[in-house]
């Protein structure tokens, strides 16, 4: 199955790293509405997966049959006051996540300073997640039942 | 306007929006999984910061999947520099050196700040372009909603007001 994932992501990375997606021109173009491209990927990507989705959750099962299962992102502060500061960070790299990996694959060095910077911002929102929790009305951690 | 990778033509806006789909529902179709990237930043913390967020269930048995997903995005981008024009670690980062110009170092610099912003944002939020503004807005959840404008608009503010305000294009 590893293989598998790591072609479907070979593909992803491919499309993205063509089509602007993880380009700073292009994503400040998007910003600035002086470039329609990022709107265009994420509109047709959303109007072709929300009835593909659909599809899929009515048939109810993978192609080898077992029941599909689509985990739902809980809602609360956080949606707002992430969205914004990762929005900032987007601005500022010219990257959403799945662009630093495909920049770091073409060889853009400072990429590799964006990830850095993610993991250490990833890291210290997991060291303090029982400081913030209730401010921003986190989900309980779930840990150690063997599910996810 | 050309890609920044090799001065490459990019392709039809229609073409990437379809391919990304096609990704998204094979990931769930063949592999029961939510297409989402920016939980592989906790996948990589998990190894070093045994701490009790990073020990959740859901990060845990998702990095099987989940890495090598990443691992591929990196192929790509070495693939797709490979065969249009060649691959050569490059420093170039468009209207940022016409307009803005740090040498290296304060280019580093700036994509770190940049970087601790998603990383932070995107836990907080709960997801980021992949899992709440492709698969969430697709499935119509609320919460995907709330946070795919709250980053545009971030996003939008910020820029324009580095290049239209701060700098000058």
């Amino acid at each position: 199955m590893a293989l598998l994932y790591l072609a479907l992501g070979t593909v992803f990375g491919f499309v993205l790293s063509r089509s602007g997606a993880a380009d700073y021109n292009y994503i400040q173009a998007m910003f600035l509405f002086t470039s329609f491209q990022l709107y265009g990927i994420i509109g047709t990507a959303v109007a072709i997966t929300a009835p593909g989705l659909w599809l899929i959750k009515r048939y109810g099962r993978t192609v080898a049959g077992r029941p599909i299962v689509v985990p739902l992102k809980p809602q609360h502060r956080g949606n707002i006051a992430g969205g914004i500061l990762f929005g900032i960070g987007w601005s500022i790299c010219g990257m959403c996540p799945g662009p630093i990996f495909v920049n770091i694959g073409e060889g853009k060095i400072y990429a590799i300073a964006a990830l850095a910077g993610a993991l250490a911002g990833a890291g210290l929102f997991g060291a303090i997640y029982t400081r913030i929790q209730s401010a921003f009305r986190l989900p309980r951690l779930v840990v150690g039942t063997g599910r996810t | 306007m050309p890609l920044i990778l090799n001065g490459l033509a990019p392709i039809h806006w229609a073409i990437a929006g379809a391919g990304i789909a096609l990704i998204t529902l094979a990931l769930l179709f063949i592999a029961n999984r939510r297409l989402g990237i920016s939980t592989g930043f906790e996948d990589v913390c998990s190894f070093v910061l045994p701490i009790g967020y990073f020990t959740r269930d859901a990060v845990r048995l998702a990095r099987g999947w989940r890495l090598p997903f990443i691992a591929g995005l990196a192929f790509g981008g070495f693939l797709s520099a490979m065969l249009g024009g060649g691959w050569a670690p490059i420093w170039s980062l468009g209207i940022f050196d016409q307009v803005i110009g740090f040498g290296h170092a304060g280019k580093l610099a700036w994509m770190f700040v940049g970087g601790l912003f998603i990383g932070f944002g995107t836990r907080l939020a709960d997801g980021c372009t992949s899992g709440h503004g492709i698969f969430g807005l697709s499935n119509f959840e609320l919460p995907s909603l709330i946070s795919t404008l709250s980053f545009l608009a971030a996003g939008i503010v910020t820029t324009q007001l580095i290049y239209r305000v701060v700098f000058h294009l």
